[in-house]
């Protein structure tokens, strides 16, 4: 199967439960396994959350957009800002490492995304904003699954 | 959602439902933290055999209160996670303080009283 889409909304934290709930429908005419949903649901969070918080530090104007392709059983994804940008990027991606630990972050957000995505990519200009490009491919459907 | 229950010999059972992300967890962290110093809390019980969703934001708001409860080597158990739930768990160092089982087990490893139910 192949599809597109470009979701973009304001930088507000109402706006994850949004996003999660698109991709998530997005995604269901793959047949993924419950596993699978929890898990690009949780990679669609981290990176949502990311851009409202540290990219528009929830600035209440500013358009996070994602953008993502269905080749197949491929699901490639961005998760754009137009935000502050990322200072150091292999240090922002360590995991702990956080700049508000004050908000009670844990720093574990971008280790999350790398479990749970096949690839990630981040690149990130400081005054400019970020993209984090995602690739995931689904299990193919099985019989069991067929019959439901 | 967070439920609070303020259980005997300074236990905090919280059973969360819903979706817990960054938003849900500022709209809860007041709440939690209020009920955790109010009284001798000495254990927290995180039930989440009711929560649908959870990201790194929980990984936040139980880090947090383990560290409230350090000054009182506060014990912390987390219950029922989904399997995803768990992977971030282990991601984050916490697959110690898992455990699949009754509330009534978790209260009875702390070493509390269960009166009725
Ligand atoms: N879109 C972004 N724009 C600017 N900075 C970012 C962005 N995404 C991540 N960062 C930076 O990278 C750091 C690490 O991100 P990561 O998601 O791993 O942890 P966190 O968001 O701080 O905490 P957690 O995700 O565990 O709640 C952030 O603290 C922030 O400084
Ligand atoms: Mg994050």
């Amino acid at each position: 199967m192949k599809n597109e889409l470009t979701l973009s909304f304001l930088a507000i934290e109402e706006n994850e439960a949004l996003a999660r709930m698109a991709m998530t429908c997005f995604i269901t005419p793959l047949d993924p396994t419950l596993e699978e949903i929890s898990e690009f649901k949780t990679i669609v969070s981290e990176a949502v959350t990311n851009a409202i918080i540290h990219g528009y530090e929830c600035d209440g104007k500013s358009l996070v957009t994602i953008h993502a392709t269905i080749e197949d059983r491929l699901i490639k994804m961005t998760v754009k800002d137009e935000g502050m940008g990322i200072f150091d990027v292999e240090q922002a991606m360590e995991p702990m490492f956080t700049t508000k630990p004050q908000m009670e972050r844990s720093g574990m957000g971008f280790t999350i995304m790398e479990s749970f995505a096949d690839c990630i990519r981040v690149d990130s200009t400081l005054g400019a904003g970020t993209i984090v490009t995602f690739e995931k491919n689904f299990s193919p459907v099985t019989e069991v699954s067929r019959m439901r | 959602m967070a439920t609070i229950t303020q259980l005997e010999n300074g236990i905090v059972l919280i059973t969360l439902a819903g979706e817990l992300d960054n938003h849900e967890a500022n709209q809860i962290r007041t709440e939690v933290s209020t009920a955790i110093f109010t009284g001798k809390t000495r254990a927290i019980i995180w039930d989440l055999y009711k929560l649908g969703f959870m990201d790194s934001a929980g990984i936040g708001l139980i880090l947090g209160r383990m560290r409230d409860l350090a000054p009182v080597n506060g014990e912390t158990l987390i219950l029922n996670p989904s399997p995803t739930m768990e992977k971030i768990f282990q991601f984050s160092g916490l697959s110690a303080v898992i455990r699949k089982c009754t509330v009534e087990e978790a209260i009875d490893e702390i070493g509390g009283v269960v009166h009725e139910k």
